[in-house]
């Protein structure tokens, strides 16, 4: 028996022996059972954070955007860090449920919804920064190009702010279809579960009239790899389009070609970190630890470390061009980060971004729950002061030394920062609740991917 | 116009003997209207609780009240003339000459005036008048809502009547009790002002005329009276000068009266392969200091020596062979001196008659053709001996009415408790006042007086040259002036106007048309005189001069460029206005060397924000005390501190304007070096407001082109001048050559260009309120300039090098080698040299051909004006800060706030007064806009729109920008380079022209001029 040579089996993408019906269930189970005391505490602290940030929000808009610590010198700091970060974190889900769809990586089914949901959550904080950093946000559909009485008056499409609008909503819009078309046989499953006229009520106007007739299934499988086709340009474009905002000035640490595939590689570093942060904890409180597995965590993991690595040599790379270009000004712009007044920004950059992900190179760690838990948050720390060096470090001490100065934030900084993490919140947990949290369709298509169950039942082997 | 149309309304009518259509004509209500079911029903009206009455009640009070609502409208303030004057043309600005004089400040003016209102001053170039910060400032005095707004008997208002009344009955009894009158006035310069009082002398006897200056030019003027014989201050005209050797005189600010930039700058810039050498001697950083060719850090009692080792060696070729720098130094200044000859001059700031002496004879022994002794000036005559007889006088009880006008000493003397114990001991005090100021809260009549430009007069600010003052604007307050008052105490019936223009027909005007003489704004009549020197003895007064003993700490006290001497210390413009050497704003402060706080445990450092803070030190001279903050000063002798005067009021002041410490408490016995002076640090720091937080260039030598006086002349431009080069097909070729754009065609129309001479800017800070005025900037106040939120469009940049001179720090950078040895040097760079190399360096908006702001901005709210300005279209910017951003000279400035009408900003643009300073043509920002320098795209479109509607062309050199026209060095040049006569054509091609930061290729619209130096020694 033993000696003739046995291929391996593909590991489980779902553990433990679940039907059908289990997995309907469970994903349904926090849709349909009531919120427990960690939800409505977790719950609450975010809410308050959101308020606290509404208020400074409001504040803002009422008094001036001198109450955030920029000057003459430094004209975005938080405000812009924390959109980069945010629209960063947003290109998990698309890269995910895009592009892994169209590589046919089936492990993305147990977590794509999520991914995706956090994508549009963290795109929609991403998109509250550039409206309330302008001075006169009641002015803000001026970036529109919309037709006006003011004659030949145009957006100026030479300026990188303006591609922003467009990729940014182009972005939104494309995920949010996408997301939607996935959901729409989940939303009838838990439709057809209900048994409150209310909820069915609404989860029938949510599924768009799904009926799961072969001809839906048709469609849905055509309109998702087009979408998908559709989405993975953007995953590449987006945050291309965002470094161009640097990329494209003349400043020394901002004007740098290597910004596209630098931003990309971080940006879809520090998606996956936030995905892993996010699944981590919702794998635990929603009992889906059959369907986000270790081999999910491990994967993504290994995504964590070769992203990382890529930024790492992206931060190598523009040190080394810096000293290459000979430009006196490019050169102190990177000596200044490096050993300036933010100099320990820019080790915490490092460490947290290049030193940090090797560790995954060990099998051990990289199964190690715990242990990725804190990487990704970790990546996430050292993501967002990625983008305050690049932004920060490179404004306060550029050409003329007579206008140095620095940057420190206000209370109303940081109030914005933290409430867009607790609105942030508010959407995922909201979501957990009254979403179907796991692809349920989908993750019932990949049950039996395993020979393992098969080998097991043949050993008579039942554990 | 009639309209015959017809319009149908229903096909009915097409049928004439339609019944309807005759029943519509008839009747407009088709249907009849049911008056009788309304008022038949008798059962339901009589069951109605309101009584007919009652409806008439409710209709009358419904009309009354609609139509008294309707009469509430808006209240439009602006009532168009029922007889328009002729000279008045809503929107077109008049120009009046007249002349400022407010004991500090003496220029000839000229007040633009729009609808009535002075809103600027600018120099009146005709009568060669030039502008400080101050003059230009003066305007918002004006508009001062805490002025003194009418006369007020201990401290309750009272009308004039009562108060001529009562004062001209107390004069009375004090003339009857046989005590004299004193008239304290700070230095008027005026003739008619002085034949005023001569008249109270006739009418009421025994007057007493006392000059004080608060702070006082006593040892210049005294020393002069010695020699020449004449109590008066000598001229110096710098162009004429080759070599200037300074003992402490800060020339370039307010010594003497100041004034000397424009002839000094015309000596900075190399002509014929000349300029002149400037060499100083001084213990504070100065702006003269800074501005010279070679600087030496002495201490006060130091200057002394030096001093008299000059004389020495100069007039009497005695040189002492002891090596020592300074000893050294002399002996080369001397040796130029001698050299240059009658093109040389020795001038000193040393309060003390002796060392006066001195320089007024080395000038004499050199025949110095740059001092002028005979068109002497008047600027300053205060005497500080009268002044000291004066208060021991009042406190002895021997003095019976006391007349106080333009000074106010109860702030600026630093014996003030004894003159107010000495106020009390007068009978009668009285004191003409602007402001409800210490000495107007202090004496029994504070009577108010009129600005400057509400008011007339004359002065002679020098011999030959009389000035006249003419009101621009009604007295906003009921306020009247100094010499009207005389005029009415002394019973004359006619105004003061009707005097001052019979005193100059009489005296002054040799039968020339009054007219003329004010449109002008001055009169200059030749007189030729000979000059005889009186015999002092020179050798005496050396031996007396070195008797000075120095200390360990010997305290300099100054004026600054923004407040003078402090009374326009509620002008925000000034409190605003950094010092240019420091460029610290809202504040006066002890400066001080670094080795000296290091020994002190003194620190200065910067907090997160980069805002400066810095210790607190308890300062104690001749037994005065004040605790004051330090700042640490390159430059700064060792052994010495300096302090500014005028800071410190509290009176008439807001309380943002309520800044610093006074110091003229330790102005003892009127001199500005104060030995005997102990330090100990004190608990707890200062904040400081800084504008700039870096101080030294970090070797980009590139911002500021330098280059020696040999270099210039000898070598080659593109040496010194080096243009950056890029590789463009592998090859090295200039970057200036090299283009990504299209370029327009800008040979048709104008073309704006700024230049600015770097050799020829001293830095003192009039444009920066020149551009305050004319653009309405808005002053932001302490603690936002310590967040680096200045809003001023035009600044000047101050370098310090690290290095002994800027080329050495070039030469530092390019030496660190590797790595470390790069972050080593560039770290060791920051610091400032203990006696650096100062360089300053105008910087506005550069008005780009390529700017990088105009293509980030997502609205295109700044975009390329025809004319080569860079744009900006407030009313579209929507404040993303990205232009901003993207600028590489920092000058855009952010509407953080709403700025005007905040209680929060309560400066001049919070309150109706400080409103009607605005110029009407350019807009008040709001808040969340970008504004920067429009090259004062008012003013050019207005000089276009003069010569349009004149049918010429735009004359040579017409176009002005407020920061040009304000400039009295000439280094500021603005014209049309598409017009080849205009001076600044030629300017944009010489061979010193360079482009700040060149390399970007943003192909600015202003241009530099590289910085000669003159190292030439001996």
């Amino acid at each position: 028996m033993s000696s003739h040579y046995e291929a391996p089996i593909r590991k489980p993408l779902i553990v433990g022996d679940k039907s059908y019906h289990d997995i309907t269930v469970e994903v349904a189970a926090p849709v349909e059972g009531k919120a427990n005391k960690l939800w409505w505490t977790v719950f609450t602290i975010a809410l308050l954070a959101f308020l606290w940030g509404l208020g400074s929000i409001i504040y803002t808009i009422g008094t001036g955007i001198g109450v955030w610590g920029l000057n003459k010198t430094v004209g975005w700091a938080w405000d812009i860090t924390n959109f980069v970060w945010w629209v960063g974190i947003g290109h998990a889900g698309t890269l995910i449920s895009a592009v892994l769809l169209l590589f046919r990586q089936k492990w993305r089914m147990g977590i794509n919804r999520s991914a995706e949901a956090m994508t549009i959550f963290s795109v929609v904080q991403a998109g509250l920064f550039p409206v309330i950093h302008m001075g006169r946000v009641w002015n803000a559909h001026f970036v529109l190009p919309i037709p006006n009485q003011f004659g030949t008056l145009w957006t100026n499409f030479n300026s990188p702010l303006l591609w922003d609008v467009f990729a940014i909503s182009t972005y939104l819009s494309v995920s949010l279809v996408f997301w939607w078309t996935g959901l729409l046989p989940d939303f009838a499953m838990l439709r057809d579960r209900a048994i409150k006229p209310f909820q069915k009520k609404i989860y029938s106007l949510l599924s768009f009239g799904w009926t799961g007739r072969a001809k839906d299934w048709q469609r849905f499988e055509e309109v998702s790899l087009v979408l998908a086709g559709l989405a993975t340009p953007l995953v590449l474009s987006v945050h291309t389009i965002v470094s161009f905002d640097f990329a494209t000035s003349v400043i020394p640490g901002w004007h740098t070609t290597i910004f596209p595939p630098y931003f990309v590689a971080g940006a879809v570093f520090s998606g996956f970190a936030m995905v892993n942060t996010l699944l981590i904890i919702m794998r635990k409180v929603s009992n889906l630890e059959a369907y986000i597995t270790k081999q999910h965590i491990e994967l993504m993991n290994i995504v964590i470390m070769i992203t990382g690595s890529i930024v790492g040599c992206a931060y190598i790379t523009e040190l080394f061009i810096a000293w290459y270009s000979g430009v006196e000004y490019e050169q102190y712009a990177f000596l200044n980060r490096a050993t300036g007044p933010y100099w320990w920004a820019y080790l915490l950059m490092m460490s947290c971004n290049v030193f940090s992900p090797q560790f995954m190179w060990s099998k051990k760690l990289r199964t190690s729950i715990t242990f990725s838990f804190i990487i990704s948050i970790v990546v996430n720390i050292g993501m967002w002061f990625e983008r305050f060096v690049i932004i920060v470090t490179s404004l306060h001490r550029d050409y003329l030394p007579s206008s140095w100065t620095m940057f420190s934030p206000t209370f109303v900084d940081i109030g914005i920062y933290v409430g867009t993490i607790g609105f942030f919140f508010v959407l995922f947990l909201l979501y957990a609740r009254t979403f179907p949290v796991i692809a349920q369709a989908e993750v019932k298509s990949i049950l039996k991917s395993s020979g393992e169950k098969f080998k097991k039942l043949r050993d008579g082997n039942h554990e | 116009m009639a309209s015959n149309k017809k319009y149908w309304k229903s096909v009915e009518e097409l049928n004439t003997k339609s019944s309807i259509v005759d029943t519509l004509k008839q009747n407009e209500f088709v249907e009849e209207i049911p008056t009788d079911e309304f008022l038949g029903d008798k059962k339901n009206l009589e069951a109605s609780s309101t009584t007919r009455r009652d409806f008439l009640k409710y209709v009358g009070f419904t009309t009354a009240a609609a139509s008294l609502a309707a009469c509430e409208g808006p209240v439009v303030k602006s009532i168009p003339y029922v007889i328009k004057p002729d000279d008045i043309i809503p929107g077109v600005a008049e120009y009046y000459a007249t002349t400022m004089a407010d004991g500090f400040d003496f220029a000839n003016v000229l007040v633009k005036v729009r609808e009535g209102r002075p809103i600027k001053i600018e120099p009146n170039k005709e009568a060669n008048g030039t502008t400080n910060a101050r003059v230009q400032a003066s305007v918002l005095s004006l508009y001062d809502s805490l002025r003194l707004k009418g006369p007020k008997a201990n401290g309750t208002e009272i009308s004039w009547a009562d108060a001529d009344q009562q004062i001209v009955s107390k004069l009375n009894e004090v003339k009857e009790a046989g005590l004299p009158i004193a008239v304290l006035t700070g230095t008027c310069a005026s003739p008619s002002t002085k034949k005023l009082v001569n008249k109270l002398n006739e009418t009421f006897g025994n007057v007493n005329h006392v000059v004080y200056d608060a702070v006082s030019e006593s040892a210049a003027l005294d020393a002069f009276e010695a020699m020449y014989g004449s109590r008066a201050l000598p001229d110096y005209n710098f162009e004429k000068a080759e070599v200037i050797v300074s003992i402490g005189a800060d020339f370039l600010g307010d010594w003497q009266g100041g004034g000397f930039d424009a002839s000094y700058a015309k000596s900075r810039v190399p002509k014929n392969g000349k300029m002149s050498r400037h060499i100083q001697f001084e213990s504070n950083m100065t702006l003269t200091g800074a501005n010279a060719d070679k600087r030496l850090m002495i201490k006060p009692s130091q200057q002394n020596l030096a001093l008299i080792k000059l004389y020495n060696a100069v007039v009497r070729g005695i040189s002492t062979r002891e090596a020592s720098p300074l000893n050294d130094a002399i002996l080369k200044a001397a040796a130029q001196i001698k050299a240059a000859g009658s093109k040389a001059v020795v001038v000193t700031g040393i309060q003390d008659k002796n060392a006066q002496l001195l320089t007024l004879a080395i000038n004499n022994a050199i025949n110095s053709e740059v001092i002028d002794v005979v068109a002497i000036k008047n600027v300053r005559k205060g005497n500080d001996a009268e002044v000291t007889q004066l208060i021991s006088d009042m406190n002895a009880g021997k003095i019976g009415a006391l007349i106080i006008n333009n000074a106010n000493p109860v702030y600026t003397l630093p014996n003030s408790s004894e003159f107010i114990e000495g106020l009390k001991k007068v009978k009668l005090s009285v004191a003409f006042s602007m402001q409800d100021n210490e000495t107007a809260k202090t004496v029994q009549y504070a009577l108010a007086t009129p600005h400057y430009l509400e008011s007339w007069g004359d002065v002679t600010i020098k011999k030959g040259h009389y000035s006249l003052m003419q009101p621009t604007i009604k007295p906003l307050f009921n306020t009247r002036q100094f010499q009207d008052s005389l005029l009415v105490w002394t019973g004359s019936t006619s105004s003061y106007y009707e005097f001052l223009k019979e005193s100059w027909k009489t005296d002054i005007l040799e039968g020339k048309s009054w007219n003329q003489a004010l449109h002008d704004g001055v009169f200059v009549t030749e007189t030729v005189e000979e000059v005889t020197i009186n015999e002092v003895d020179i050798n005496a007064a050396g031996t007396e001069l070195g008797k000075v003993k120095g200390t360990d700490f010997e305290l300099s006290l100054y004026t600054k460029t923004g407040l003078g001497d402090g009374q326009m210390a509620n002008n925000p413009w000034l409190q605003e206005l950094p010092d240019p050497i420091t460029r610290t704003s809202w504040d006066n402060y002890l400066t001080m060397s670094k080795a000296d706080a290091e020994s002190l445990g003194v620190i200065n450092h910067n907090v997160a924000n980069g805002a400066l803070n810095g210790s607190l030190v308890e300062i104690t001279v001749n037994g005065v005390s004040e605790v004051l903050p330090v700042l640490i000063q390159p430059g700064q002798a060792k052994g010495s501190i300096g302090l500014a005067l005028g800071y410190g009021r509290k009176e008439g002041l807001k309380e943002e304007m309520q800044t610093g410490k006074n110091a003229y408490q330790f102005y003892k016995g009127f001199n500005t070096y104060q030995s005997d002076v102990t330090l100990k640090l004190a608990e707890g720091e200062h904040e400081f407001a800084c504008v700039q937080l870096h101080n030294t260039l970090m070797g980009r030598g590139d911002i500021i082109k330098e280059a020696t006086l040999e270099d210039y002349n000898h070598i080659d431009a593109k040496e010194w001048n080096k243009v950056p080069v890029v590789s463009l097909d592998h090859n090295e070729v200039e970057a200036t050559t090299v283009d990504l754009w299209d370029s327009f065609d800008r040979s048709i129309g104008h073309h704006f260009n700024l230049s600015i001479d770097l050799n020829a800017c001293t830095g003192c800070g009039a444009c920066v309120i020149a551009c305050h005025a004319e653009n309405n900037v808005p002053v932001v106040g302490k603690d936002e300039i310590r967040k680096s939120r200045d809003m001023h469009w035009l600044r000047i940049d101050r370098y310090y090098s690290h290095e002994e001179d800027f080329a050495g720090d070039n030469e530092k950078k390019e030496a660190g080698k590797g790595v470390i040895g790069y972050k080593d040097t560039m770290a060791e760079l920051e610091d400032p040299s203990e006696n650096p190399s100062v360089a300053f360096q105008p910087v506005m908006c550069q008005h780009c051909n390529h700017a990088p702001c105009e293509t980030v901005c997502p609205v295109a709210a700044t975009s390329h004006g025809r004319q080569g300005q860079n744009q900006m279209a407030y009313n579209r910017c929507v404040g993303t800060r990205y232009c901003a951003n993207n600028c590489p000279y920092k000058v855009r400035r952010f509407n953080w706030f709403n700025y005007p009408n905040n209680s929060e900003f309560d400066y001049n643009m919070n309150d109706d007064l400080g409103k009607m300073v605005l110029n009407p043509d350019v807009t008040v920002r709001s808040r969340g806009v970008m504004e920067k320098c429009s090259m004062c795209i008012q003013m050019t479109q207005a000089t276009i729109l003069k010569a349009k509607k004149e049918g010429r062309p735009v004359n040579t050199n017409e176009f002005e920008t407020a920061c040009s026209n304000a400039c009295s060095t000439g280094a500021m040049v603005f014209g049309d380079v598409n017009n080849e006569e205009d001076s600044v054509t030629s300017l944009t091609k010489d061979k010193r022209a360079y482009h700040l930061l060149e390399h970007i290729g943003t192909k600015p619209n202003v241009v530099y001029h590289v910085k000669v130096r003159n190292t030439e020694e001996a």
